[in-house]
C-alpha cells in the first residue's frame, strides 16, 4: 500500500461530499424513501455510540435503547415544558443523557462481562416502563415531539419526511465528524489501550475507572442524540419506541458494521433499514402464506447475525481489509 | 395479613421458576463462558414440545420428561453446531463475550421465527396437571394450591439433584474443572468438549422445565410471542447475575429475591414499576457486591 | 497507512450509502400520471388498517381484518364500488403506539392507501393522530375501533372518526346497571392504565355514573405490562371483599384475570367491559369461568336466529372467510367494511379523501348497519355509536340478551346527560347486504 498523508482537510472534504450526496438523494427520492433515509441517519448515530463504547472502550451495553429513551424524552419534555427551539432540545438531550451515562458509567466501571450485560439489559427493560407511572411522561401513547414543518419558502412539494431527512442527516454528519476526531485524540487512544490490555494500560499510567466512565458518558451523549433524532422521525416519544428489541437491533447493527471500526457504521444502519424492505419484496412475490412477510425480516437479520459472527467477527470491513493486507 | 401471605406465596412461586431459568443460564456460563440468550427460546420450543405430547398422551407426567429431553437435545445441538466452532475461532479467550452474546441473540431470533412460522396464532395448551385451586384456611383460599406445591417440589428436586451431581460425582467434578481450567483439564484427560456439551444439555433440560412450569403457573397456554416468556428470559438472566452467575445457590437466591420483591412491588406500589425495580435491585446488589451475592471474590481479569 | 485505509473506509461508506439508496429508488415507479386521488385508480380503491395481529394483545382483534376482507371480496365480486375493487392492506402493530405510527406512515407513504379504516386502540390512535399529522395532511382515519371520548374533538382530529360508543358512555351505563341490579354490593374495578382506563374513570365518577369502588386496580398496558402475573390483582380484590367485579380491559387482560380468579375461587358477579368481553372466541377452555357473567354490546347477538344482518354476514363469512368462525369480532369487522363501502359510494363517482370525509359528515348518520344504536356522524360529531344493551354469556359462550332475543338498548352521551332507553329503530338491510 502506498503511503499518503490524510489530513483533517481531506476528511472534511469527504464529509462534505457525503452531505452533498444526501442532498442530491433527498431531491430525487420519494416521501417514503426520505423517511427511510432519515431512519438510516438515526441508526448511524446510535450504532456509532455502541461502537465507541464496545469497540473502542471494551464495555458491553445491551441497553442502549434506554439511553435513546432518555434522550428522546429529554428532547420532548424540553420542548413541551420550556418551549425551547428544536436544536436546544437536541443539545439538552445530549447533556442530560451524558449525565445519566456518567452515573451509569460509575457503576459500570466496577462491573465486567456478564454483570455489565445484565445491568444494561435490566435497564433497557425497566426504564421505558417508568413512563406509565408518571403522568407527565404521557403514559403509553407517549408525548409528542415536533421538529417542525419545513419552512414555507421551500415550497409546497417539500415533504415533512424530506425535512426530517435533512435534519437527521446533517446532525448525523456533525456527530460522526466529532466522533472520528475524538477517537483519534488522546481519549480515543486511551480507550483502545484499556480495551487491549487493562493491566498494561494501568501500568502505563492510565486511570482505568476514569477512562471507562468517560467512555460511557460520551457514548450515552451520542445515544441521547440518536434518541432525539428518533423522536424527530416518528414525531412522538412513547415507551413502545424503546423495547428490548431496539437495544438488540442496535447491537445487531453494531456487529454487522464491525464493532471495532467506526467506518462501517453505514453498513449496519443500511442493513437494519433495508432488510425488512427486501424481505417484504421477497415475501410479496411468495405470497403463499400470510405470516411470511412479517417473519422474514427477523429471520434474515438473525441469520445474518450468525453469519457475521462466524465469517467476519471483526466486521465486514476488517475482513475486507485483512484479506488485502495479506 | 392474608394479603401479605398471598403476596409472599405468589413471589416465592414466581421466584422459584425464575431460579430454574437462572440455573439454566448459570450452567451454560459455567461450562462455556457464554451468556446464553437463546435459553429463553429453547424453553419456549421445549414447552411447545411438551404441549404437543400432552395433547397426544393426555399426561403431564409423560410430557414433562420428554420436553426436558427435547430441551437438552436442542441445547446440546446449539452448543455442538454453533457455539463450539465459534469459540474455537475466537480462541477460547473469555474476554470477548460480546460475540457469543450476539450469536445467541441471533439464535433466539431464529428459534422464535421458526416457532412463529409453525404455530402462527395457534397456542399450545399446558393446563395444570393438578388442582390449581388454592387451599382454604379459615374460610379464605390462599395463593397456594396443589399445583403450586408441585412447582416448588419440582424446583427443589432439580436443585438438590444438580447440587449432588456437581459435588458428589465425577461428572460434576469434570464439569467444574472444564470450566475453570480447560487446558489443565484436557491434560488431565477430561474430554472438555464433551463435558461442555453435557453442561449445555443439562441447562436445556432445566430451561425446558422452567418454561413448562411458567406456562402452567400462568395462562396455561404458550404462544410464540408469549409475554410470559419474555418475563422468564429477562428475570431469569437478572436473577443469575444477582446470584453471581457462577453459583447454583446464588441463582436460586437471586430468583427468590427477585420473585418476592417484585411481587411486593406489584401488590403495594404499582405494576409499571416492576421492571425498573428489577434493575434497581440488580444494581444495588452489584454495587455492594460487584460479583453478585455468591460470586467469585476479586475481579477475574481476562 | 492506517489513515489511508480510514479515508478509504469513509469513501466506501459513502459509496455504499449512495448505491443502497439509489438502488432502492429504482423500483419506485416514476411518478405516474396521478389519478384523481392517492389510493384510487380507475380499477381499485386501496384502504389500510393497523392493529395487533400477533402476540397476546391480539386475541380476538386479529380476526377483524379477515372479516373486513371477506366483505370487500363479496362487494368486489358483485361489481365493486362504482366499478372499483376495494383492497385492504393489513399491518401488525402488536398494540404498540410506536409501531402503529410507523405502520400508518408505511400505509400512507409506501402503500399509498386512500384512507385508514378500523385501526384499533386508544393510545395507538392518539399517538398516530398527532405524530403522523393525519389532520393537517387531510388523510382520513375512519371508524377507529376505540371509544376514547377525546377523539370527539373535531378541531384536534378533523379527519378521524371513531366507531365504538365512548368509554364514558359505557361506564355510565354500567354504573346505572350495577346500582339497580346489585344495590349496596361492594363493587371493584380493574382498568387499563392509560387513556382507555382514564376515560372509564370519568364515566364512573361523581358527576357521571357516580359509582363507588371498594378497590380499584390499574394494570399497565401491554407493551410494558405484566399480563402474566395478575394474581396480585385478584389478591387485592379478594382482600377488599368485592362482590361485583368490573373488568374494563382488553381481551388478554380479561382472560388472565378470569383465569387467575378461578385459581383462588374468587367468584364475584363479573361484569366485563365491551372491549375485552369476547373471551369465548379466544380459548374455549376458559368458557366455564365466565358463563353467566354480564357484558354489553351494541351489535345483535351473533346467535340471534332472526336478525337479517346476522344471517347475511354469516353467509358471506362462510363463503369468503373460509374456515373462520363467525363470532362478534367477525361481525364487527364485517359491519365496519359494510359502513366503509357505503361511505365510498356516497363519496361520488370519483371519490377523493375530502369527498369521503364530507360524505360521512353529510350522510353517515343514515348509513344502515347491523348496530342496534345509531351512528352519530355529522359536521360537528365524529363519534359513531352511542349505546349498549346488557346481556349474559350463555353455555356456548355467546353473549345473549335473553332467551327470546329481545334487546333493551340504552343510550346516553359522553357528558352528564342521563342514561335512557333508546328509541332507535334500525333501517332495513339493503338487498343481499349490498348498499345501493
Amino acid at each position: 500500500m502506498h503511503k499518503r498523508h490524510v489530513t483533517n482537510k481531506h476528511r472534511f472534504i469527504g464529509f462534505v461530499l457525503i452531505g452533498l450526496l444526501v442532498y442530491i438523494l433527498s431531491n430525487t427520492v420519494d416521501e417514503w424513501k426520505s423517511f427511510q433515509g432519515a431512519t438510516i441517519a438515526v441508526y448511524v448515530v446510535a450504532i456509532a455510540s455502541i461502537i465507541l463504547l464496545t469497540g473502542y472502550s471494551g464495555q458491553i451495553s445491551l441497553g442502549h435503547g434506554a439511553l435513546l429513551a432518555i434522550g428522546a424524552y429529554t428532547a420532548a419534555l424540553t420542548q413541551i415544558y420550556l418551549h425551547l427551539p428544536v436544536w436546544i432540545c437536541f443539545v439538552a438531550a445530549v447533556l442530560i443523557t451524558s449525565l445519566f451515562g456518567a452515573i451509569l458509567g460509575l457503576a459500570a466501571a466496577r462491573l465486567t462481562g456478564p454483570y455489565l450485560a445484565g445491568t444494561t439489559l435490566a435497564l433497557a427493560v425497566g426504564l421505558p416502563s417508568i413512563a406509565n407511572q408518571f403522568s407527565f411522561l404521557g403514559g403509553e401513547q407517549g408525548i409528542s415531539f415536533d421538529a417542525g414543518w419545513p419552512p414555507l419558502s421551500f415550497g409546497e412539494a417539500f415533504t415533512q419526511y424530506k425535512w426530517f431527512f435533512w435534519i437527521t442527516s446533517l446532525t448525523a454528519l456533525i456527530m460522526m465528524w466529532w466522533i472520528q476526531n475524538l477517537l483519534r485524540s488522546r481519549y480515543g487512544r486511551t480507550w483502545r489501550a484499556v480495551k487491549t490490555n487493562e493491566v498494561a494500560a494501568e501500568l502505563s499510567g492510565i486511570r482505568l475507572a476514569r477512562s471507562k466512565v468517560l467512555a460511557f458518558t460520551v457514548s450515552a451523549g451520542i445515544a441521547g442524540m440518536a434518541g432525539a433524532l428518533l423522536a424527530t422521525t416518528i414525531n412522538n416519544v412513547s415507551p413502545s419506541a424503546f423495547p428490548l428489541a431496539l437495544s438488540f437491533s442496535l447491537a445487531t447493527g453494531a456487529i454487522l458494521s464491525g464493532v471495532n471500526t467506526l467506518g462501517g457504521v453505514m453498513i449496519g444502519a443500511v442493513a437494519l433499514v433495508a432488510i425488512p424492505e427486501i424481505a417484504s419484496l421477497v415475501a410479496d412475490r411468495w405470497s403463499g402464506s400470510e405470516s411470511v412477510p412479517s417473519l422474514l425480516p427477523d429471520f434474515i437479520v438473525s441469520v445474518l447475525l450468525i453469519l457475521t459472527v462466524f465469517l467476519a467477527p471483526k466486521g465486514p470491513i476488517e475482513k475486507f481489509r485483512s484479506r488485502h493486507v495479506k | 395479613m392474608f394479603e401479605l401471605i398471598n403476596t409472599l406465596l405468589i413471589g416465592i412461586t414466581a421466584g422459584s421458576i425464575y431460579s430454574l431459568m437462572a440455573i439454566s443460564v448459570v450452567l451454560v456460563w459455567r461450562s462455556t463462558r457464554v451468556v446464553n440468550f437463546a435459553a429463553g427460546g429453547l424453553a419456549l420450543a421445549s414447552s411447545f414440545v411438551g404441549a404437543a405430547i400432552l395433547e397426544k398422551t393426555g399426561s403431564f407426567w409423560i410430557a414433562l420428561p420428554i420436553a426436558m429431553v427435547a430441551g437438552a437435545v436442542f441445547s446440546a445441538f446449539i452448543e455442538y453446531f454453533f457455539l463450539r466452532p465459534l469459540l474455537k475461532r475466537s480462541g477460547d479467550k473469555g474476554a470477548e463475550i460480546f460475540l457469543p452474546i450476539i450469536a445467541t441473540l441471533g439464535l433466539l431470533g431464529i428459534i422464535k421465527t421458526i416457532l412463529n412460522y409453525i404455530y402462527g396464532d395457534r397456542v399450545g395448551s399446558l393446563p395444570p396437571p393438578m388442582s390449581d385451586k388454592g387451599f382454604v384456611f379459615s374460610g379464605e383460599s390462599i395463593a397456594l394450591s396443589p399445583m403450586r406445591l408441585l412447582i416448588l417440589g419440582i424446583v427443589l428436586l432439580l436443585m438438590i439433584s444438580l447440587t449432588l451431581v456437581f459435588q458428589r460425582t465425577n461428572l460434576g467434578l469434570s464439569l467444574r474443572a472444564a470450566s475453570f481450567a480447560p487446558e489443565i483439564s484436557r491434560l488431565a484427560g477430561i474430554r472438555v468438549d464433551f463435558i461442555r456439551t453435557v453442561g449445555w444439555a443439562i441447562s436445556g433440560g432445566v430451561g425446558a422445565t422452567a418454561g413448562i412450569l411458567q406456562t402452567t403457573n400462568g395462562s396455561g397456554s404458550v404462544s410464540p410471542e408469549s409475554f410470559e416468556f419474555s418475563l422468564l428470559l429477562v428475570f431469569g438472566f437478572v436473577a443469575a447475575v444477582i446470584g453471581g452467575i457462577e453459583s447454583l445457590i446464588g441463582a436460586v437466591l437471586g430468583g427468590l429475591t427477585l420473585g418476592i420483591i417484585l411481587a411486593i412491588i406489584l401488590m403495594y406500589v404499582g405494576g409499571s414499576l416492576v421492571f425498573i425495580a428489577a434493575f434497581l435491585i440488580l444494581i444495588l446488589v452489584l454495587l455492594l457486591r460487584p460479583h453478585g451475592i455468591i460470586g467469585a471474590k476479586g475481579g477475574r481479569r481476562a | 497507512m492506517i489513515r489511508t485505509t480510514r479515508r478509504k473506509l469513509l469513501v466506501a461508506s459513502a459509496v455504499m450509502a449512495a448505491t443502497a439508496l439509489s438502488l432502492s429508488v429504482m423500483p419506485a415507479q416514476a411518478i405516474s400520471l396521478r389519478a384523481a386521488e392517492v389510493g384510487v385508480t380507475s380499477t381499485e380503491i386501496k384502504l389500510g388498517i393497523t392493529l395487533p395481529m400477533k402476540g397476546s394483545a391480539s386475541f380476538g382483534y386479529n380476526q377483524l381484518p379477515g372479516a373486513m376482507k371477506a366483505y370487500f371480496d363479496y362487494v368486489n365480486a358483485n361489481g365493486g364500488v362504482n366499478g372499483r375493487k376495494i383492497s385492504l392492506v393489513v399491518k401488525d402493530d402488536g398494540y404498540l403506539p410506536k409501531q402503529a405510527i410507523l405502520n400508518t406512515q408505511d400505509l400512507i407513504a409506501k402503500n399509498k392507501v386512500m384512507a385508514v379504516i378500523g385501526a384499533l386502540g386508544t393510545a395507538n390512535n392518539k399517538a398516530v393522530a398527532s405524530a403522523v399529522n393525519l389532520g393537517r395532511r387531510g388523510i382520513p382515519s375512519l371508524f377507529i375501533n376505540t371509544g376514547f371520548s377525546g377523539f370527539n374533538d373535531r378541531k384536534a382530529f378533523p379527519t378521524s372518526s371513531t366507531l365504538l360508543p365512548s368509554y364514558i358512555m359505557e361506564a355510565k351505563m354500567i354504573s346505572k346497571y350495577v346500582k339497580e341490579t346489585y344495590p349496596g354490593k361492594k363493587t371493584c374495578l380493574l382498568y387499563q392504565d392509560d387513556d382507555f382506563g382514564d376515560d372509564a374513570l370519568v364515566g364512573f365518577d361523581k358527576t357521571h355514573g357516580d359509582l363507588d369502588f371498594a378497590v380499584k386496580v390499574a394494570y399497565p398496558s401491554l407493551s410494558q405490562g405484566v399480563a402474566g402475573v395478575p394474581d396480585s390483582w385478584i389478591t387485592k380484590f379478594k382482600a377488599g371483599g368485592c362482590e361485583v367485579q368490573i373488568v374494563f380491559g382488553v381481551a388478554s387482560a380479561t382472560l388472565y384475570t378470569v383465569l387467575a380468579a378461578a385459581k383462588v375461587q374468587y367468584a364475584p358477579k363479573w361484569i366485563l367491559g365491551s372491549v375485552g368481553a369476547d373471551i369465548p372466541s379466544i380459548n374455549p377452555a376458559t368458557v366455564p369461568y365466565i358463563i353467566g357473567s354480564t357484558s354489553v354490546s351494541f351489535m345483535p347477538s351473533v346467535v340471534d336466529p332472526k336478525d337479517e344482518y346476522i344471517a347475511q354476514f354469516k353467509e358471506i363469512n362462510t363463503k369468503y372467510n373460509v374456515g373462520a368462525k363467525f363470532n362478534s369480532w367477525a361481525l364487527i369487522g364485517m359491519n365496519t367494511a359494510f359502513i366503509a363501502v357505503q361511505a365510498l359510494k356516497a363519496a361520488g363517482k370519483n371519490p377523493t379523501r375530502k369527498s369521503l370525509l364530507d360524505a360521512i359528515d353529510a350522510s353517515g348518520s343514515k348509513f344502515p348497519n347491523a348496530a342496534l344504536v345509531p351512528l352519530n356522524y355529522s359536521k360537528t360529531s365524529n363519534v359513531g355509536l352511542n349505546g349498549y344493551w346488557f346481556g349474559t354469556f350463555n353455555k356456548t359462550g355467546d353473549l345473549v340478551p335473553n332467551d327470546t332475543f329481545t334487546y333493551t338498548v340504552y343510550t346516553t352521551d359522553s357528558g352528564t346527560g342521563p342514561v335512557e332507553k333508546s328509541s332507535y329503530s334500525r333501517p332495513a338491510m339493503p338487498a343481499k347486504g349490498l348498499p345501493n
